[in-house]
């Protein structure tokens, strides 16, 4: 792969990635088989990241996007985290655009996929226990905000750091609507809470509700009712320790709060007071109905990763300006980026060895 | 009687035991917490959604069967048996940036009074004589919204007479400017002069800051002055351990270690826990153990099924907490120790999967009022 040009090394990665989606691939049958296991994800739920969420065939502007986005390198490397395990691909796609030569350092928690894409990419870039940049090369860290900071302060000073912290996504509706819209939009909110089980940071935990108090809870219901739909078809997995606990303490939290509907495995609780707290992942949204939506909004932004908005025109405008750094989808999309780019345009340069 | 009628009646119940010489037994702290809890359950409709859906009026029975309310709630909604008109103070949690600070509203703050200096000399003072006290904080002023600058204030003006002279505000000697070391080179100077100790209350980070001041120079306290430093680096740019702050202060003040003292105290609560290690204190007990004062009872209980364990999230139940919430859960972890718990730190659900941000601080914003 030394010598393919940038768009051929992507494409390779992305013809591996295609055969891990293939229910008929052995490789695709072999994470089918493991992943329930490193991803806590119920197999429904791996079944469905890989047939719907592992971009295996993107447009071709997408991809030459994504080329021209990244600068070369002499060595890419990449630290991945453990939440969404599709995430590989794109961080693969981004580190082979800029590098034939790529490292990885497979989340602890979730190793498998990062395995079977370098076995279906028969070598296509090398997996390692621990990076080991030179200078000039590029490195990109996907993860919280404290493992982000900690892999730039242990880096040389001439290696580039790229960094995708934490986040979260977020969706502005109208609920003043007729109630097959407010169904649509609620199951559009579903559609995209349940893949990865919530943990992805493009999934959205909190809901902006613009309209009258009735239509807020209303929207709260319909959503619940979804929520509860997709738990038939697509369970929740295994939720950690941490997971559970802080289940908990937002369902205390709430009951005293504000009101708490259940929906399936997990949790809608609405504040038509326009009280924000964020709920934990694992399929539980948070509805608030604030009275300066726009204001809640704003401080929610250094947060946000990716919204979506149902309503008209000057919300979603808003939106825009709000979050101008965030992933815009349309709702039922917001955990189906194109492969353009990172996923949101919060990843950057966190110290250029070539800016200095 | 009135829902304020019932509350007074608790605040002297609770009141009296301030003054009291016996400890309660638990079936009387069981008693009293139950009746506070059933008066939050009739007055306070988010409590009674969290009892009934948590399993009925049974639970308010014992005092370790009342659900507790999360501190989160402090910070999305009031937490008030009364309506906002009938406030004395509104107590503020200090914010982190991008989250809603927590209000602790009461309508009286005689109880919140009497119970701080209460536990406060017992822990704090190592007999009856006279004492000078100062703060290294700012001064809350006449309308205090920091429960720490009120008991600060409390204390001026009750264990310092001298204070009341000299007026409180010029022992508070603390800024956002810094603090202020020729302030406190006065009032070490005054207490030498009345041969008096010095009772110095201080944040952990203010404490930094004064060193940071001397550069190195001691600044010797009168025999028998106790430190009080209480809360962590929340927010701060610097963290300093405890046990190098303590040996720090102990050298540049010229007291034994044991005379630095912790103090653990919540907005959200109505009482204090302080380590009992001054010489000659009512209060002993080994360092690092935190001991509450017998109207409070803290258990360490499991995140998840909130059941009591020997090392787990603090539950309070604090008898002082009349008319906002007489059980809190927190998110520091703790662990049973002796006649008391020791601090062990964060709960491990603050820390986040992958790119996955935690609840923990993420109260966002307020619900309107």
């Amino acid at each position: 792969m030394t010598d393919a040009p940038p768009l051929e090394r992507v494409r390779a990665i992305l013809r591996a990635a295609a055969r891990i989606a293939s229910r008929a691939d052995p490789l695709g049958a072999e994470a089918r088989r493991v992943l329930p296991g490193t991803t806590g994800l119920s197999p429904e739920g791996v079944e469905l990241a890989l047939r719907e969420h592992l971009e295996t065939d993107p447009d071709e502007a997408s991809l030459e996007r994504l080329v021209a986005g990244v600068s070369p390198a002499p060595r890419a490397h990449v630290i991945l985290s453990g939440t969404v395990f599709t995430g590989a691909l794109r961080a693969l796609a981004l580190a082979l655009a800029a590098s034939p030569d790529v490292s990885v350092r497979p989340s602890r928690r979730e190793p498998e996929m990062v395995r079977l894409l370098h076995a279906a990419s028969g070598g296509g870039f090398r997996v390692v226990p621990e990076l080991e940049p030179s200078p000039g090369d590029v490195v990109w860290v996907y993860g919280k905000d404290e493992t982000v900071e900690a892999v730039l302060r242990g880096m040389p000073a001439a290696v580039s750091v790229l960094g995708h912290g934490s986040g979260f996504g977020v969706v502005l509706l109208s609920a003043d609507v007729p109630d097959d819209s407010l169904a649509r939009d609620a199951e559009g909110v579903a559609r995209d809470v349940v893949p990865f089980d919530q943990r992805g940071c493009l999934s959205p935990r909190i809901v902006l509700v613009q309209g009258s108090e009735r239509s807020a809870r209303r929207f709260a219901e319909r959503l619940a009712a979804s929520l509860a739909e997709w738990e038939e078809r697509v369970p929740r997995g295994t939720l950690d320790d941490t997971e559970r606990a802080d289940a908990v303490r937002y369902r205390d939290t709430m009951l005293y709060s504000g009101e708490l509907i259940p929906a399936g495995s997990g949790l809608v609780g609405v504040d038509v007071s326009g009280g924000v707290v964020l709920p934990p992942t694992g399929r539980h949204v948070h509805v608030a109905r604030p009275t300066d939506l726009a204001a809640t909004a704003f401080t929610l932004a250094r947060f946000v990763v990716a919204w979506a908005v149902s309503g008209p025109e000057p919300l979603r405008e808003l939106a825009a300006a709000v979050f101008p750094e965030a992933r815009g989808s349309a709702l039922g999309s917001m955990q189906r980026p194109p492969l353009d780019g990172p996923v949101d345009g919060r990843t950057r340069f966190l110290r250029s060895a070539r800016s200095g | 009687m009135t829902p304020v009628e019932r509350s007074d009646a608790l605040h002297a119940r609770v009141r009296a035991l301030a003054a009291a010489k016996e400890a309660l037994s638990p079936e009387e702290f069981d008693a009293l917490a139950s009746d506070i809890a059933r008066f939050q359950f009739e007055t306070i409709p988010a409590f009674r959604r969290l009892v009934l859906a948590r399993g009925g009026e049974r639970l308010l029975a014992r005092a370790d069967d009342v659900p507790a309310v999360p501190v989160e709630a402090f910070r999305l909604s009031r937490v008030a048996a009364h309506p906002a008109s009938a406030d004395e103070v509104r107590f503020e949690t200090s914010g982190t940036t991008g989250a809603a600070r927590g209000i602790h509203p009461m309508r009286t703050t005689a109880t919140y009074r009497a119970l701080a200096l209460a536990w406060g000399r017992r822990a704090l003072l190592a007999g009856p004589g006279p004492v000078t006290v100062a703060a290294l904080a700012p001064d809350p002023g006449a309308n205090p919204t920091s429960s720490l600058g009120f008991m600060m204030r409390a204390f001026l003006e009750t264990f310092d007479v001298a204070s009341s002279r000299e007026g409180a505000s010029t022992r508070f000697l603390a800024s956002p400017d810094g603090v202020d070391v020729a302030g406190l080179l006065r009032v070490v100077a005054a207490a030498e002069e009345r041969r008096t100790p010095l009772l110095l209350l201080s944040t952990s980070f203010a404490l930094v800051l004064l060193l940071d001041e001397l550069g190195g120079a001691r600044l010797p306290l009168p025999e028998g002055s106790v430190v009080m430093q209480t809360g962590g680096f929340k927010g701060k740019t610097r963290e300093v351990k405890r046990a190098d702050l303590d040996v720090a202060l102990a050298r540049a003040f010229g007291v034994s270690r044991a005379s630095i003292v912790a103090e653990y105290g919540m907005t959200e609560l109505s009482s204090q826990l302080y380590e009992g290690t001054v010489p000659g204190a009512e209060l002993a007990a080994a360092p690092g153990i935190l001991v509450p004062p017998p109207w409070l009872r803290v258990t360490p209980v499991d995140p998840e099924t909130l059941a009591p364990v020997e090392e787990g999230l603090a539950r309070f139940v604090d008898l002082g907490n009349v008319d906002s919430a007489v059980a809190v859960v927190t998110r520091d972890v703790v662990r049973r120790r002796g006649p008391g718990i020791e601090l062990l730190g964060r709960s491990k659900d603050a820390e986040p999967r992958g790119c996955s941000l935690s609840i923990e601080a993420m109260v966002l914003a307020r619900s309107a009022p």
